[in-house]
């Protein structure tokens, strides 16, 4: 089992050993010491206020100052050590009953906030979607992401791998939700930003106007610093911009959260390339004492095949993509053949598709399941008429008068390599032929542009060209200076650059402010714990993942519109209901033993509780076996397991999902509650061989002993 | 490519590669999902997205992680 690394965790084992040791023998300072412990617990167990940390402090204080033994200003100096190192990670299991590390485990976040490289709250957002509150969950998401609208519609939802309900059907649709909530948010006028923090006046450069500088420049905006952007394109987005097609993210969303961010004071320099049209000598003397760079991977691989160069109808589909997105709407070619299984080679094929290109092929040297592009993306682009030439492996470009004719390509077939698990594609000999063509894009993967960074002589890059920063704080090499996005990881996700921009923001303000940088990265915060929504088993296992409605074939053939049409509001508050608050349940199991091992009952049917081997899970199992005795709800640790009366009913629920409720029995004479008929007969059951006392009767205890024992010990003392 | 998007894995060892940081040695033995995988280039050198259990979302080199359940996929 891995070390605890929560800084909580960690106090109270040492101050447990040190306890139970004995090595404290001032009994006044051990007394000190199990207070700090039982104070530590409470924060461990999320029970804590803000006043908990003054009161460790000054009970580590007051063994200080007494000075008697080295075990005890041992102990004090480890406690305020602690307090003063990690006060943000402390702060957060009180404020927001969240255990960064997962070492506090009823304070753990969900597997799908854990999963979002941006640490959104998805529970408390989509629960909140649920009561129809969106503004408010606008107002959650914003805390960790910008852009709420612009994934709610592109996002690679890692957190929907991760999604428990999964592992019973299928995941929650939390992107959809969020972009549902985004529009209907702005739509409403009620999508605000938060208030900023007093000017500190401090100044930062970003380059680079993609999702990830952009998050940066929120976060530091809200932070008080004045921050300028400085973009090459005359337009802001990036590779949200210029490289998703509109048919899959509309300009005007992209436009509407840019104006949020011009709207809390980022200023933007359009057109103005680094290195080139403004220098860090320039910006450092306009008093900027920070630079975060985000300039993306916007250079193409080349196919490094014969004719590449030879003909302009090759192009690259970053290239291609670019020209579209700023208003260049020519098709490329009658038909054309594009070269890749990414989603840039799918967005590459279905734009050309809409520029009114006859015939579009996707040339991949792999098989369909190797295909790395999004699935979805795949199904439409087929829908819409795009081929897909499997196994083929382009070899050479053809032409005849300066125009390019075919490409020569070879079939593959796929073999396994020693000492590799994935099968590589390999040319079969004299398979050669041509496919007809009269453009190709080259959609094979992107690297970081370094020119535009050539003034940074001294800036270490990674054997993978890309910028080599810490992690952790995005540092570079160079004092003063961050980077962030593609420029760091390579191509990656959009969501990836969100989180990075997050994290480069809070690395760039502790610099600014003179703080230790962290030496990992941080972990997802909860921003809140709202209520759960009460949902029926039946509805919680009925309840199915709409699908999405497409725009109509013709439209999406020939315009550039919004395909996704978007789910409707009964649509998206009957998913919210779906979700399992993962971050209430923690699936520790101690439910379904105790039900199974203890209780000899075994209603709990839940086998999404294990990651690895999921089973067979159905809530509406519970009410056929479960006696409502209450013993799962007495183990669970956080309370999402409950047990209460209502309305003459007695009432099992998790996490807001009711598992069973059965009418309660009240005692014929003092008309006390004394549980549902099942809980009885089991009683009855298990005491059969004690004797009648009640016979049929439905009596409570108390009524129960007095029919066995009428007699007042008082008035008739009982005999020795 | 070596893994695709939805594939179990487990960290199983720690990789030389200058991609592997030190925090993630307490990665080591975690089971996750390939959320991103090296995308276009199909290279065996790229670092991959991989959603681990309790631990987040990071990029890790290839060579420190396994197919769960490889039989079965």
């Amino acid at each position: 089992m891995p070390e605890p690394t929560c800084p909580v965790t960690v106090t109270i084992n040492q101050l447990d050993q040190t306890i139970k040791s004995g090595d404290l023998k001032d009994p006044q300072n051990r007394r000190r010491a199990e207070e700090i412990l039982e104070l530590m617990r409470d924060i461990a167990w999320g029970s804590a206020s803000s006043e908990h940390i003054p009161a460790m402090r000054t009970l580590a204080e007051e063994m200080l100052k007494e000075r008697k033994a080295k075990a005890c200003t041992d102990t004090a100096k480890m406690v305020s050590e602690v307090l003063a190192g990690h006060p943000e990670c402390i702060n957060s299991h009180i404020e927001s009953h969240n255990c960064p590390t997962g070492d506090c485990v009823n304070l753990a976040p969900a597997p799908c906030q854990m999963a979002c490289p941006a640490g959104i709250d998805i529970p408390t957002y989509v629960t909140l979607i649920g009561h129809g509150k969106d503004a408010e969950a606008i107002d959650v998401i914003r805390k960790d992401n910008p852009f709420p609208w612009v994934c709610g519609l592109v996002c690679t939802r890692p957190c929907e791998f991760m999604c428990v309900r999964g592992r019973i059907d299928k995941p929650v649709s939390i992107k959809f939700l969020k972009a549902f909530a985004a529009e209907r948010a702005m739509s409403e006028g009620r999508y605000k930003n938060p208030e900023k923090k007093p000017n500190t006046n401090r100044k930062v450069a970003i380059i680079g106007a993609g999702p990830g500088g952009m998050s940066a420049a929120y976060y530091l905006t809200l932070q008080g610093h004045t921050v300028r952007v400085i973009e090459a394109l005359p337009v802001p987005g990036g590779m949200i911009m210029v490289g998703i097609p509109r048919y899959r993210l509309p300009r005007e969303v992209i436009d509407r959260e840019v104006a949020m961010l011009e709207e809390l004071g980022v200023e933007f320099l359009y057109n103005t390339r680094f290195g080139k049209d403004v220098t860090m000598a320039q910006l450092k003397k306009e008093g900027f004492e920070a630079f975060l760079f985000a300039v993306g991977a916007h250079t193409s691989y080349k196919l490094r095949i014969p004719g590449e160069s030879d003909y302009p109808q090759v192009i690259d589909a970053i290239d291609f993509l670019r020209k579209v997105a700023l208003g260049d709407r020519h098709m490329p070619g009658k038909k054309v053949i594009i070269i890749g299984g990414g989603n840039v080679a799918i967005d590459a094929a279905r734009t050309s598709l809409r520029l009114g290109c006859g015939e579009v092929t996707i040339a991949y040297r792999r098989a369909r399941s190797e295909m790395p592009a999004d699935e979805e993306e795949v199904e439409q682009a087929e829908e819409e008429g795009i081929k897909l030439s499997f196994l083929t492996i382009p070899v050479e470009v053809v032409g005849k008068d300066g125009r390019l004719t075919a490409l020569k390509c070879l079939r593959a077939k796929l073999v396994e390599r020693e000492g590799s698990a994935r099968k590589s594609p390999v040319p079969v000999m004299g398979s050669d032929h041509f496919m007809e063509a009269d453009a190709v894009i080259c959609a094979i993967g992107q690297e970081v542009d370094h020119q535009c960074l050539a003034e940074l002589t001294d800036l270490k890059w990674t054997r993978r060209n890309t910028i080599d920063v810490n992690m952790a704080s995005m540092a570079t090499n160079i004092e003063g200076v961050f980077a962030l996005g593609d420029a760091v990881t390579g191509p990656a996700t959009i969501i990836e650059a969100i989180g990075g921009g997050k994290k480069a923001a809070d690395a760039v303000d502790r610099y600014l402010n003179g703080i230790p940088q962290r030496n990992m990265p941080p972990v997802p915060v909860r921003r809140d714990k709202v209520n759960w929504l009460e949902v029926p088993a039946s509805t919680k296992m009925v309840l199915k993942r709409p699908d999405m409605e497409l725009l109509n074939l013709d439209r999406r053939r020939t315009m550039f519109q919004q395909v996704e049409l978007g789910y409707s509001e009964n649509q998206v508050r009957e998913e919210a209901r779906r979700c399992l608050r993962c971050d209430i349940c923690r699936r520790c199991g101690d439910c379904v033993k105790v039900c199974r091992d203890q209780m000899k009952i075994d209603a709990l049917q839940m086998g999404y509780l294990d990651f690895d081997h999921p089973v067979k899970t159905d809530f509406r199992l519970t009410e056929v076996k479960c006696i409502a005795c209450g013993a799962c709800a007495e183990n669970c640790a956080n309370n999402a397991m409950q047990i209460i009366d209502r309305d003459k009913e007695r009432i099992l629920s998790l996490c807001g999902t009711i598992l069973n409720r059965q009418k309660l029995v009240y005692c014929e004479k003092c008309g006390a509650i004394i549980g549902p008929a099942k809980y009885l007969d089991y009683i009855k059951k298990r005491f059969d061989k004690a004797g009648q006392v009640t016979a049929d009767h439905a009596v409570c205890d108390a009524c129960a002993r007095k029919k066995i024992a009428p007699f007042d010990t008082k008035s008739v003392p009982l005999k020795r | 490519m070596a893994f695709r998007r939805g594939q179990k894995v487990e960290v199983y060892k720690k990789s030389d590669d200058e991609g592997w940081k030190s925090y993630m040695d307490e990665f080591i033995g975690c089971h996750g999902i390939i959320t991103d995988p090296d995308s276009t280039i199909n290279d065996p050198d790229a670092l991959v997205e991989v959603s681990l259990l309790d631990k987040g979302t990071h990029r890790l080199p290839q060579d420190c992680i396994r197919l769960l359940n490889a039989g079965k996929e």
